[in-house]
């Protein structure tokens, strides 16, 4: 805030210099027609009472043009282009600071060709931020990030990984439609990436890193007074939050868990359509989608426009999928469409899938159960704990071939883990039976050598009576 | 029928006389002679020992990737393999328990006196055989606490100077407890140990059938006929029989109820477990030298300690030859203050190393 105080202030007592003193430098070049010195009429830095000698040095009050522009007066004539953010930070130290610390300033540090302040911001006619002509302006900001980022030849020299079509897939998102319908409220490259201090996407710092980025969409997203004339919901990051998604990459850190531009894309953000569904969740759980694709529910579902996964998954707040989902009970899902009714012909098929999960999930309780309980009896059950949580395979297995809709994948899948609990609870009996047998062995044995010394004990005595 | 059998074995191995040897054979009764049959028990132990190693030797495979395996195999799998394994542990530590009273026994009643010094020595001997015999077997299932304890016990031995440390790599077979440790320990348990200790008892127990059994030294003022005796056929060798079908008995009590852990698989490149110990028989050592501080004067105190145990157990060996009769021939002192202290010492040393 001072710092911005004593800018101002400058500013205001440079003005009253150069109202009194002489601009040498303008009169010349104005009057020689440069480009230049027309343009920078128009610039804030001009209006503001900031002079060409400013920036370039030298002395614009000598009259002589070798005197005006003597580097012994600190003329440096057209700056390099890593001196420019030091020059412009002489006064915008803060963003000097900021651009040098992003990615940006780094590419300039290793490549002179890489970009300053003047490559956004423009040379001689710099305008201010809001105004609509500044190419930082919420609605040009985006056509001048372009103009390096969708530069392949360009773009290369720095990262030759980096896409460059985010521009393009921008003017496809919903946030590039409204820019281009001239809302200036509706997102840019710098609402989420930052201005002046970006950071690579992969650091931690971004705010579009895979950690910060539902954090970043709820800035605008779950903001009521700023969404309200956009009419959706702003309850997604809450829902996003509490959802197996959201539990696994901001409670459990997981950076392979889906954020909000996993599904909506991220420079193309849009809501996917109805028919976009499967394909969105199937990037990342293949198998069920393509189980989803074969079924009837697909064929059904497009038929009524209701949006794949989503109908019995949610979007936002997807919930961890219980086995309780499937059936006709209350906390049941397939009740929803489905009734327990002769008629319905996914009645049956709907109770197999149940039955078939819980034979897996109740068989694998039980079945640890009686080991545990072998194993508090001093046998030993390794061998049949270990094997048997072969049963959590089976159980994935077949909890994906439930996407089918149909039993005979969801039984087959299941059979080799019914098969497990079977060998399991046998080798548990058999270890239960054996502790008894071991307890009457040594019940038979010490009656037997308990005998044998009373025998003993008495003979002793025969002998001993004998001799005396 | 028994008549015929006996005169076909007398025909050939001439047996009368040994028989009659037995017979005439006596032994001291009075109210100590209780302890004699801890000779006995500690015999019943090896022999139970030779067995059921023998068995496990039928499926046990030395090396890091199958002694756990193997053990592990005969206590799931093979018929009756948990019991031969439990019941060869748990009689490896009564044996140890069992030597240590009879050698203590021996000791307070003096029976190491001329003529029997060769007696003690060869006992001695056999004391250091059967914790030879604990060690080298502590490691062959390759379990965490086997592995570290060896490591640990092995690495005592470097302490000694000088030779110290060619000794821990020769009883390692290199600079580490490796799958070579493994196999030179397996040599050592199953061969070595057993021959030299199957010819040292038979030493032992013939100098004991030659000289007789040691009369209690308050016996030596007493007239022949205030003496008591017993046969030691069959009157003794029948007692000796009865307490080792209880011995028996309690060996499979053991065996049923607290089965012998196997633990984890060693992990040689695991941390040690915490409060990593040795065996019981060897907790008094381990706690004395933790008790000694790092420096005695310009010496390394575990050094220091090591070699203390050295010339402790060297006196021990050498008993006949300092302890000397009083004018009447009767108790030492001296003697008898030094075996309460070395008992009371590793009783109160393994209680704390315990807890």
């Amino acid at each position: 805030m001072i710092q911005k105080l004593l800018v101002v202030i400058s500013l205001v007592f440079a003005a009253f210099a150069f109202a009194e003193e002489k601009n040498t430098c303008m009169s010349c070049h104005t009057e020689t027609g440069s480009p230049e010195a027309i343009a920078f009429k128009s610039d804030i830095h001009f209006q503001n009472g900031l002079s060409c000698s400013d920036c370039h040095g030298g002395d614009p009050s000598a009259e002589d043009m070798e005197a005006a522009m003597n580097p012994a007066k600190g003329f440096i004539g057209k700056p390099k282009p890593a001196d420019i953010p030091v020059i412009c930070g002489t006064c915008h130290g803060d963003m000097q600071k900021d651009f040098e610390t992003g990615v940006h300033g780094a590419a300039l540090k290793n490549n002179s060709e890489g970009p300053q302040c003047v490559s956004c911001h423009g040379i001689h006619n710099i305008l201010r931020v809001k105004d609509p002509h500044s190419p930082v302006s919420a609605l040009n900001i985006t056509k001048t990030c372009a103009t390096c980022h969708s530069n392949a030849a360009y773009i290369k020299q720095f990262n030759p990984g980096l896409p460059v079509d985010e521009y393009e897939k921008y003017l496809t998102s919903v946030h590039g439609k409204r820019n281009a319908l001239g809302d200036t409220k509706a997102a840019t490259c710098v609402s989420c990436h930052s201005n002046h201090l970006i950071y690579k996407v992969k650091d931690p710092r971004s705010p579009v890193s895979p950690m910060k980025i539902p954090g970043t969409c709820a800035t605008c997203h779950s903001n009521k007074k700023y969404m309200a004339q956009y009419k959706i919901p702003t309850n997604q990051y809450d829902d996003y939050a509490q959802s197996v998604h959201g539990v696994a990459l901001l409670k459990n850190s997981d950076e392979s868990a889906p954020a909000c531009n996993s599904c909506h894309g991220n420079h193309g953000a849009a809501p996917p359509g109805a028919e976009s569904v499967a394909s969105v969740c199937g990037q990342c759980h293949q198998a069920n989608a393509e189980l989803y694709d074969k079924s009837v529910h697909r064929t059904v579902f497009r038929e009524n426009s209701l949006p794949d996964c989503v109908v019995c998954h949610s979007n936002h707040l997807v919930k961890h999928p219980e086995d309780t989902m499937i059936g006709f009970h209350p906390d049941s899902l397939c009740g929803s469409c489905h009734s327990d009714v002769a008629t319905d012909r996914a009645a049956p098929v709907i109770k197999a899938m149940r039955t078939t999960l819980q034979g897996l999930t109740r068989g694998q309780t039980e079945a640890e159960e009686l080991l545990n309980q072998a194993e508090q009896l001093g046998m030993d059950v390794a061998e049949a704990k270990y094997t048997l949580k072969d049963v959590n395979q089976s159980l994935i297995e077949t909890r994906v071939k439930v996407h089918s809709f149909a039993k005979e994948p969801v039984q087959e899948s299941a059979a080799p883990g019914l098969k497990v609990i079977a060998e399991a609870r046998e080798a548990g009996h058999a270890a239960v039976k054996e502790y008894y047998f071991r307890r009457k062995g040594l019940g038979v044995s010490t009656l037997l050598l308990t005998c044998l010394v009373v025998l003993l004990y008495l003979k002793i005595r025969q002998i001993e009576k004998k001799q005396q | 029928m028994k008549s015929r059998l006996s005169d076909w074995v007398q025909e050939r191995f001439h047996l009368s006389g040994l028989v009659e040897f037995a017979a005439k054979k006596k032994v001291p009764y009075f109210r100590g002679s209780f302890w004699y049959y801890f000779g006995g028990v500690s015999l019943f132990l090896f022999i139970v020992q030779v067995v059921t190693g023998i068995l496990l030797l039928m499926y046990y495979q030395p090396g890091a990737k199958t002694a756990f395996e193997s053990v592990h195999f005969i206590i799931s799998k093979v018929q009756f393999g948990w019991l031969i394994r439990s019941i060869h542990s748990w009689s490896a530590n009564l044996m140890v328990l069992s030597v240590f009273i009879h050698m203590f026994s021996v000791y307070f009643t003096k029976a190491f006196r001329r003529p029997r010094e060769l007696t003690w020595y060869s006992g001695f001997v056999l004391f250091g055989l059967v914790l030879a015999f604990g060690f080298s077997g502590y490691l062959l299932p390759w379990n965490t606490l086997s592995y570290f304890a060896t490591k640990v016990g092995t690495e005592i031995t470097a302490v000694v100077p000088v030779v110290g440390e060619p000794i821990m790599q020769l009883l390692r077979a290199g600079n580490d407890v490796t799958t070579s440790t493994l196999t030179r320990f397996f040599g050592l348990h199953v061969a070595i140990f057993p021959a030299i200790f199957t010819v040292i008892l038979s030493l032992h127990l013939l100098l004991i059938q030659v000289q007789g059994i040691s009369e209690p030294e308050s016996w030596s003022e007493y007239p022949e006929h205030k003496k008591k005796f017993i046969p030691f056929f069959p009157n003794f060798v029948l007692k000796d029989l009865l307490l080792w079908l209880i011995v028996l008995n309690v060996l499979a009590i053991l065996a049923v109820f607290y089965p012998w852990e196997l633990g984890q698989k060693a992990d040689p490149f695991a941390p040690a477990p915490a409060g990593i110990k040795p065996e019981w028989y060897f907790l008094f050592m381990y706690q004395s030298l933790k008790y000694i501080p790092a420096k005695l004067w310009l010496f390394d105190g575990e050094v220091v300690g090591v070699l203390l145990f050295g010339v402790a157990g060297l006196l021990w060996f050498l008993v006949p030859m300092w302890d000397e009769k009083t004018p009447k021939g009767l108790r030492n002192k001296l003697i008898n203050y030094a075996g309460i202290l070395a008992v009371i010492f590793i009783i109160a040393m393994t209680i704390l190393g315990v807890k």
